[in-house]
């Protein structure tokens, strides 16, 4: 049985940001995608990702527009825009800093 | 799976509040639609398949509630944007087509800027002056209490209450809760520093609570204090403390020194507290620089007996509910009681031949005096007859304007662009230009109120420290934007966005006949309204030269004049004061540069029609019912007479006179002839003693001619009494206050002050002098308020007839424009340039001679507004009319003196082929 985890507060706009890099998507399938992806390693209510789907539309990292899914229904999709882009690289870079420091904490001899 | 493939393009709605929640329901709802389909895909039942997405969800309701506030907050973000966009969208492009003409937006932001800069200049000291409630707690309760009388011989005048009548009203009355009396006066303080004339009011003790005095330090007064004989105390205003006193509150226990006694300082009244206007029987001058610097208790005696002597001002306050008419009556009734009561005092004769009554007026209309509100209100009336014309300008301006976009606004509707569109364009331009012309009328009416500072006549109330505040500039900005609104909707109320322009030819359509007749019909309404302002400012004009033509009957060339108080605590009796002004005349008539030289306590055209004293002649009593003159009695000294240039029959009293007490005095003609019509007066006995027979004085000389009481007014009726009293003959009092003359060879008589100070200092220190002027001066300022009213006028007329001229060279250029055609057909068939320029003349006499006959009719009605303004001319003088209306003929014809030319020069080939 693989391990879970309460996810990092924060945490969950960086994945929606990765994930919808990839390019357009509705709610479900970005829910299916990090479902996938982490194994389901992530303990997270599916309704929680809504609020932070439209905050960061707020704030025009991602654009959200109707159409039509695969089955023919009405959904809502939500693309990256160009701030968006940017906004994941220097996120990832933070989050690569942030690893790294940790790392090398646990990593380390004692002095 | 492919994130792009799982896209389709399908729509996108307008977001709006009321969709948020039904878009976040249609959300959630294809999520678990979607997650239930998969459950059951992979083997779950329905119903287990269905609970199991809800769990995974978690809570739709909450989540739904985070997501609404992210949603609205940024809906209402992006109202924000957009209306800041548009807006300035929107102004860029006005002011873009704004500077793209720049000829028409000059022309029309000066012009509504003038208009409005001189309305709300205008508005400015209207709102100031006349509006405001004076200052003073529920003001609009207080009343002031007052006889207006008719004197015989000499008009209509303002008399104050009696001491008797005070009390019967004050303690008789129904309908007050309280009334207070006062006097205002001048006395020198002396001691700690420097002698200082300062004013003062003397009230009764109840005037404090009617006005809503408060002390700043220490007490007003008490009921103790205001009692005959009583303790001798004063209240100081809040200026005098602070200038005199450095604000110091030890003051209060002190005693001053003043020219009245000495006095305990008892308290400081609230800062800015003084009364709202002088007491009964002040001038012009009493009113200039009004304010009340010490308070002193009158202390009148209830149980003195009574005396037909009216020197006391009153303020009531009304008990609530009570209108002034009301207590009117109520007063009234009790001044009826007066000759039962007071026989000696009053009678049924003096009531009747003096129309003596009882008024109860509010208290600012008194404070304004009925002239002065009808006067600025005329003003303002001008001052908005300018801004019609200028509006009406700059409608015009906008009509061409309108008619030169009309092919494109038109198209641009049959493309779509929307009505409400084509609105904003034309709103936004409309309200760019309002602003601009705000702002600039703002700074004119800014300079505007500045002058009329400067010029103004100085006795107006209140005026003094009038500046732009926010109730004129919120006037202006308002006068700004209506004109913008207006403007900005013309286009739509001529229906512009109309496409069937796009079918009507250039010309000769229904639309430009419409289009010409709301010009002329704008230029008419100019014409007429500037006509109205012409003949206003033509009739003021005239009255001040009419004015200026009249012999005042005194000589104000080369003159000097100044007041100064003889302190009465180092001189007592009139005998020690007449021996101060002999001395320090014989100084200053010693001065090289000094032909003659005099004091008066009242100097004409200043200081006359504000009181009277009935006069009585040696062995011939007045019978029942004759008419016993009520005159002016100022006391001089002699040479006043030589130093005022005044001409006197007979021979002028002297020092002589004085010292042995011969009781000579001069009279004018015209009380005089009163009388004794038809007989020589030199020689007759006269006296102000209530017809007893005793003292009198010996008249010996006669002023033929003296307007002492204003150019405007009638021959004073007056006696010079002497400064000194015969034995029994009482004149009220020493003549401590007394206005020098002097009349000086130099051509500078100023330059002679500074020794004249010093000769006063050296004989008493304690004697300031105030008021330095010259009769020339006096003279002028006697004139200030007519001279001023004629100015803003004249100005306002000026205004009119440029804009006139403006508006009507535009309209015909706009006409011949239209008629290029159809002149070139005329040139083409043979007719002369002459002809066609005459006929463009034609054109503009007609539409002048159309405003002229609106505007006489206007006149006719307005000018009668000024009527109690004017002197010598009536408010229909033709002569002011007509010249009036011939100046605008002569603008008319000079306006359209181009436009014609321009018409004559048209090429017939040039003309037809562009057509």
């Amino acid at each position: 049985m693989t391990q879970s985890f309460d996810l990092i507060r924060g945490t969950l706009d960086l994945l929606i940001l990765k994930t919808l890099s990839w390019g357009p998507m509705h709610g479900l399938s970005v829910t299916r995608w990090i479902e996938q992806v982490t194994g389901s390693r992530f303990q997270i209510e599916e309704g929680a990702l809504y609020p932070a789907l439209h905050r960061l539309e707020q704030r025009g990292w991602v654009s959200a527009e109707w159409g039509l899914s695969d089955n023919n229904r009405k959904a809502k999709f939500y693309q990256l825009t160009a701030e968006g882009r940017r906004q994941l690289r220097s996120e990832v870079a933070r989050w690569d800093g942030y690893t790294e420091a940790v790392r090398l904490v646990l990593a380390a001899t004692a002095p | 799976m492919s994130a792009a493939g799982e896209r389709r393009r399908f729509f996108r709605l307008p977001r709006s509040r009321s969709t948020i929640d039904r878009e976040l329901d249609d959300e959630f709802q294809f999520h678990l639609e979607g997650r239930i389909e998969e459950l059951v895909a992979a083997g779950l039942p329905p119903h287990e398949a269905r609970a199991e997405a809800l769990r995974r969800f978690g809570d739709p309701g909450e989540y739904r509630r985070q997501a609404h506030t992210i949603d609205e907050a940024q809906l209402r973000q992006e109202g924000r944007l957009e209306f800041r966009e548009t807006a300035r969208r929107e102004l860029r492009h006005a002011v873009r087509a704004l500077i793209r003409t720049p000829a028409f937006s000059a022309i029309a932001v000066i012009t509504l800027a003038i208009g409005i800069g001189a309305t709300t200049a205008i508005f400015t000291v209207l709102d100031r002056v006349v509006l405001r409630p004076l200052p003073y707690p529920a003001a609009e309760e207080l009343v002031s209490v007052h006889h207006p009388t008719v004197v015989p011989g000499t008009g209509e005048s303002i008399w104050g209450l009696s001491s008797a009548g005070y009390f019967v009203f004050k303690n008789e009355n129904r309908t007050l809760q309280s009334l207070g009396a006062y006097r205002t006066t001048e006395l020198t303080i002396a001691g700690d520093g420097e002698a200082e004339r300062v004013k003062a009011g003397l009230i009764t003790q109840d005037l404090f609570g009617t006005l809503g005095a408060r002390p700043h330090v220490g007490r007003l007064f008490g009921s103790a204090d205001d009692v005959p004989n009583g303790p001798r105390v004063a209240v100081l205003g809040y200026d005098l403390w602070q200038r005199r006193y450095g604000g110091d509150p030890n003051v209060v226990g002190r005693t001053i020194q003043t020219s009245y006694g000495t006095f305990e300082v008892v308290g400081i009244v609230h800062r800015g507290f003084a009364l709202p206007k002088p007491g009964p029987f002040s001038s012009a001058n009493d009113l200039a620089g009004f304010r009340t610097d010490v308070w002193l208790p009158l202390q009148l005696d209830p149980d003195a007996p009574a005396a037909n002597s009216h020197q006391f001002g009153a303020i009531g306050r009304l008990a609530s509910g009570v209108i002034p008419s009301v207590a009117e009556s109520d007063l009234q009734r009790l001044t009826n009681t007066l000759p039962e009561r007071y026989p000696r005092a009053y009678s049924q004769g003096f009531f009747d031949t003096y129309q003596f009554r009882l008024a109860v007026e509010p208290l600012r209309d008194a404070v304004l005096g009925p002239s002065l509100a009808r006067t600025l209100w005329v003003l303002l009336g001008a001052a908005a007859l300018v801004l019609l014309i200028a509006v009406a300008n700059v409608a015009n301006l906008f009509l061409v304007r309108i008619e030169m976009r009309r092919r494109d606004a038109a198209l641009r509707t049959a493309l779509g662009a929307s009505r409400a569109r084509l609105t904003l364009h034309a709103l936004t331009e409309g309200l760019v230009l309002g602003a601009a012309a705000g702002a600039i009328g703002l700074g004119i009416a800014w300079l505007g109120v500045r002058a009329m500072l400067a010029l103004a006549p100085t006795d107006v109330p209140r005026l003094a420290g009038v500046s732009l505040g926010w109730a004129a500039v919120g006037f202006g900005v308002a006068l700004a934007l209506a004109s913008g609104v207006l403007f900005g909707m013309l286009p739509m109320l001529r229906g512009v966005a109309d496409p069937s322009a796009l079918r009507d030819g250039a010309r000769g359509s229904s639309h430009s006949h419409r289009q010409r007749r709301a010009r002329s019909g704008l230029v008419v309404a100019q014409v007429s309204l500037a006509l109205m302002l012409l003949a206003s400012a033509g009739l003021m004009l005239r009255s001040v030269a009419h004015l200026r033509q009249v012999e005042p009957g005194l000589d104000p060339t080369s003159t000097l004049a100044f007041t100064i108080a003889v302190p009465p605590s180092d001189y007592e009796t009139a005998e020690a004061v007449a021996e101060f002004h002999r001395q320090l005349q014989e100084t200053i008539g010693a001065m090289p540069g000094v032909t003659a030289v005099g004091a008066i306590n009242r100097l004409p055209l200043r200081d006359f029609g504000v009181g009277c004293a009935v006069v009585f002649r040696e062995g011939r009593p007045y019978a029942d019912g004759e008419d016993t003159p009520c005159v002016e009695t100022p006391k001089a000294t002699p040479g006043v007479f030589r130093a005022l240039g005044v001409r006197v029959e007979g021979r002028e009293p002297t020092w002589d006179d004085v010292a042995s007490n011969t009781g000579a005095v001069v009279v004018t003609r015209a009380l005089a002839d009163r009388m004794w019509p038809g007989e020589d007066p030199i020689g007759k006995g006269i006296n102000s003693n209530g017809g007893t027979e005793s003292g009198y004085y010996r008249i010996v000389g006669v002023v033929p001619e003296l307007r002492a009481s204003g150019l405007d007014h009638d021959p004073v009726e007056a006696v010079f009494y002497p400064a000194v009293g015969v034995p029994n003959s009482w004149i009220w009092g020493p003549m401590s206050s007394a206005n020098y003359v002097v009349r000086s060879s130099l051509a500078d008589p100023a330059i002679l002050m500074p020794r004249i100070r010093q000769a006063v200092t050296a004989m008493n220190a304690g004697t300031p002098i105030t008021e330095i002027t010259s009769m020339e001066a006096v003279v002028e300022r006697s004139m200030a308020r007519i001279s001023f009213i004629m100015l803003l006028l004249g100005a306002a007329a000026v205004a009119a007839l440029t804009l006139s001229a403006v508006g009507l060279y535009g309209v015909i250029s706009y006409l011949v424009s239209q008629r290029r055609g159809e002149i070139g057909v005329r040139i083409a068939l043979g007719a002369h340039a002459a002809q066609v320029a005459r006929m463009v003349m034609r054109q503009s006499l007609v539409l002048t001679a159309a405003g002229l006959l609106i505007g006489l009719a206007g006149a006719f009605a307005g000018t009668r507004l000024l009527s109690s303004l004017l002197y010598g001319v009536a408010p229909t003088d033709p002569v002011t009319l007509l010249g009036g209306a011939g100046l605008l003929v002569v603008v008319a014809a000079a306006a359209s003196f181009g436009p014609a030319r321009r018409a004559a020069r048209v090429d017939p080939v040039d003309a037809l082929r562009s057509s």
